[in-house]
């Protein structure tokens, strides 16, 4: 168990809730994009988070003398992929666009403007905790330096 | 009476208990997006207080993360943030506390032995 174990874990959950902030801006900002790379309307991007396990050698150690099915020792998140959302396109009428097709149909970007807001508060939120997890932590380091005192 | 007597060791292992509860709190508020995540807890005031009954020392007490099964909320995890926040906070006042009598019991010590500063 490291001192700055806390330290790190909570660092490891700011990377993630950025990351995720990052994907849903993308997301927004290509909310009507009709033409992506693959000359396809933009898909929703989501990110894939996974528990991590333990970097360091104590955290290793611990989980390996552990029998399987235990507690794995505490080594923050990670983020694993990014993925795109297989929610088919919306269709909207507007005939008088260039893209539209013979019916009058424009394919629009699977993406729900008020899900995207949504989700950008709940991780801003989630980044809010970690600053406060770390600072907590922060602070109890500092209690322990100041019994040297 | 030795100099490191049996309120200092309950002390420390009380500070370890506490940051390794720290830690615990502070991977399930980092998970607390991580689908499937099922939160940690560190229950080091049983485990210590059993030991010591037992007339084990508390030096050598080693307190163990467990992981809480809980139903799955809206999120897909079992993680309340609020809820985690609150115990964190909680959890860091209990260890100022514990600093703060370790570091009133040291200057007792110095005091006593004279030395600057006390």
């Amino acid at each position: 168990m490291g001192l700055f174990e806390a330290i790190g874990i909570a660092g490891s959950g700011l990377t993630a809730e950025r990351v995720r902030m990052d994907v849903t801006a993308e997301n927004l900002a290509n909310a009507n994009t009709t033409k992506a790379a693959n000359g396809q309307p933009y898909q929703r991007q989501e990110v894939e988070l996974a528990q991590a396990g333990s970097s360091d050698f104590g955290g290793a150690l611990t989980s390996a003398i552990r029998q399987s099915g235990s507690t794995p020792a505490p080594g923050g998140v990670q983020v694993t992929g990014i993925v795109s959302d297989a929610t088919p396109d919306q269709q909207v009428y507007d005939p008088g666009s260039p893209e539209a097709n013979a019916q009058g149909y424009v394919k629009m970007p699977n993406i729900s403007t008020v899900t995207e807001m949504t989700d950008l508060i709940s991780e801003s939120q989630s980044y809010q905790s970690d600053v406060t997890a770390m600072q907590t932590a922060k602070s109890m380091f500092t209690a322990t330096l100041g019994l040297l005192k | 009476m030795a100099l490191i007597d049996s309120t200092q060791q309950l002390l420390e292992a009380a500070a370890r208990g506490s940051w390794q509860r720290q830690t615990a709190l502070t991977n399930n508020i980092a998970n607390a997006d991580t689908p499937g995540y099922a939160p940690q807890e560190v229950s080091f005031e049983s485990a210590l207080q059993s030991a010591v009954n037992g007339g084990a020392s508390p030096t050598e007490v080693q307190f163990q993360t467990e992981t809480k099964p809980v139903e799955a909320g809206p999120n897909g995890t079992g993680i309340s943030v609020d809820q985690e926040s609150a115990k964190l906070a909680e959890n860091g006042l209990d260890y100022q506390a514990l600093t703060q009598v370790m570091g009133a019991r040291n200057d007792i010590m110095r005091s006593a032995m004279g030395a600057p500063g006390a």
